[in-house]
């Protein structure tokens, strides 16, 4: 959950950096961008699978948390807090496009990257061609099958799997409760160990 | 009350402890298939992790910078719609105020220009009298009024025998 946090910016809490913002602050709002902005947008673009429309969505987010910060209470971690933000915002675009599933919004321009921790310190090793085409397959193949499930699903299973995050996180950031989200995950699962059988079976 | 969904989920995830999970593990028909799905859940698990994961975007600082512009010009809309609607709801009791005072004026002013003549003090004691129809059985009295110039009553009566004292006495 701190995969962006470096050590420098960990001495200045979450809760300080809240309340700066929501005494008006803007610079602490950004120090609060800087750290979330990879993984919202990741998760995002795991969700719409286009790039632009995740930078978007992932703006809009932004700019509904910095409207809406007097309003956080701290009853939760701005991580949770925020993350419904954005499933509110993401939700809702994917509802209004009608996306039934079938992987038609892939952006094949997309450039993605691995995100290297040490990547400022230590020369980036790049894949080889041929490993980069299997990887960019596989990544295509998981893609496809994320954009079969629904809105609700694609969001209970990124945030479990890729982010770690715990039930009652997902739940609060679903608003949704803790057996929907165990329900959810127990389809979305299903469904994916259909589809990706051949893929996880061969790594 | 866990539906069957829930509690599988969360054996996969090893959410489950002590009698829960032995009743569990119990109730399932066939404990190896079960075990081979869970090590093929956790292979799926380490698939989505390792692929999407690690995605990112290349232009963190320009999707801040955008950010940061987008955040400034939306406060300082939000701050000048506030404005205006300070200055409109004074100007609106200003423009309502000083038309109402205009409307108070021109009522005024065409109430007066058009104030009925006032009635004769003679055709109202005369018709205050009542004529005494023993007296006088045929009696009209007709008043024609003019105030063009200077007031002017003139008072034509027919078939009157004699005027009230009161009025003579005027």
């Amino acid at each position: 959950m701190q995969t962006e946090t470096t050590l420098a910016q960990a001495d200045v809490s979450e809760l300080d950096l809240v309340k700066r913002c929501q005494a008006g602050e803007t610079e602490a709002f950004d120090e609060l961008v800087t750290r979330y902005r990879t993984r919202i947008f990741a998760m995002i673009y795991n969700m719409v699978h286009n790039e632009q429309d995740a930078w978007d969505l992932a703006q809009d987010s932004f700019v509904k948390a910095w409207k809406s910060i007097k309003r956080f209470r701290g009853r939760s971690s701005f991580y949770t807090w925020i993350y419904r933000i954005v499933m509110n915002v993401t939700i809702d675009w994917l509802r209004k496009k009608q996306v039934k599933g079938a992987g038609v919004e892939f952006d094949d321009a997309i450039q993605l990257r691995e995100v290297n921790p040490a990547s400022k310190t230590l020369p980036k090793a790049d894949p080889l061609p041929f490993e980069r085409m299997e990887r960019n397959e596989i990544r295509q193949k998981i893609d496809k099958a994320i954009a079969q499930l629904s809105p609700e699903h694609r969001a209970v299973i990124l945030m479990k799997e890729t982010e770690g995050m715990q039930y009652h996180e997902i739940a609060e950031a679903l608003g949704c409760s803790i057996g929907t989200v165990m329900s959810r995950l127990f389809y979305a699962r299903k469904k994916l160990q259909n589809l990706l059988k051949d893929v996880y079976e061969n790594i | 009350m866990k539906t069957f969904e829930e509690k599988w989920t969360a054996w996969l995830d090893g959410q489950l402890t002590g009698k829960e999970l032995d009743d569990f593990e119990a109730s399932l028909p066939d404990k190896a298939a079960a075990e081979a799905e869970k090590l093929e859940v956790q292979k799926l698990g380490t698939l989505l992790k390792r692929e999407l994961g690690a995605r990112s975007f290349s232009n963190e600082e320009f999707f801040s910078h955008q950010l940061r512009e987008r955040i400034a010009r939306e406060t300082a809309q939000a701050r000048d719609g506030a404005k205006s609607t300070w200055w409109t709801i004074p100007r609106l009791v200003w423009t309502g105020a000083t038309s109402l005072a205009l409307f108070l004026i021109c009522a005024f002013v065409v109430l007066h220009g058009t104030k009925p003549v006032e009635q004769s003090e003679y055709l109202t004691q005369i018709l205050n009298m009542r004529v005494d129809p023993a007296v006088s059985p045929n009696a009209t009295i007709s008043v024609f009024e003019t105030t063009k110039q200077d007031r002017v009553t003139v008072i034509w009566t027919e078939g009157l025998q004699s005027l009230p004292s009161d009025y003579a006495a005027k």
